[in-house]
């Protein structure tokens, strides 16, 4: 909510730091979880995208063909050759999907990871 | 909780001020901080942490394990050496 001359009016946050002449500061977070998953890391992107689909039924979510993952704005990708035994999952998301970003790496991390680094 | 939660979002700006930051990281309990001049911007290093911290003027990425309790941490002590609404 803002005064512009003697008018109160309902503008964007962002519409008003552009307003006020403040550059906006963009924070970003990326974690990364460990998948105990043999082959490909198509099949762990899978049953992500899967867990994700249950779980967050309010959410657009869509799953690319290279593997990542998107949910609302928050995405997931995962890495690693077909032959390790483990797969990198990164969950990445900015500030103003905080809640969402975190609630996502918790669900990934409680439902399929065995083991952290 | 299945994610749909409103919440408020909120925005940042400014500039990060590096030495502050750095600071209130070692008042955190954080004291393995390796700092590299990087282009126009900074990379923090919390090896103990397993954490890569990117700053530019007008941005900051922070990359770190799954651990979210060093993630709050490192978002808190960020947030307040930045200016909100």
């Amino acid at each position: 909510l803002v005064m512009r001359g003697n008018k109160l009016q309902l503008i964007e946050p962002r519409q008003a730091l552009m307003d006020l002449g403040l550059a906006e500061h963009h924070l970003r977070f990326t974690s990364t979880l460990y998948v105990e998953e043999e082959g490909p890391p198509s099949k762990v992107a899978e049953n992500i995208y899967q867990l994700v689909k249950s779980k967050c039924k309010d959410q657009p979510t869509q799953y690319s063909s290279d593997g990542s993952i998107s949910v609302s704005d928050v995405l997931i990708s995962v890495s690693g050759e077909e032959d390790d035994k483990t797969k990198s999952v990164l969950v990445s998301w900015s500030h103003q999907d905080e809640v969402l970003g975190s609630f996502l790496l918790n669900l990934v991390n409680t439902e399929l990871t065995t083991a952290t680094e | 909780s299945d994610g749909s939660i409103i919440q408020p979002k909120s925005y940042i700006w400014g500039t990060l001020n590096i030495k502050m930051f750095v600071d209130s990281l070692t008042e955190q309990g954080i004291t393995d901080i390796k700092v590299e001049e990087s282009g126009d911007g900074s990379i923090i290093h919390l090896p103990n942490d397993d954490t890569l911290i990117q700053i530019e003027s007008g941005s900051t990425h922070i990359m770190c394990g799954g651990d979210e309790t060093v993630r709050i941490k490192l978002r808190d002590t960020l947030l307040k050496c930045l200016q909100k609404i």
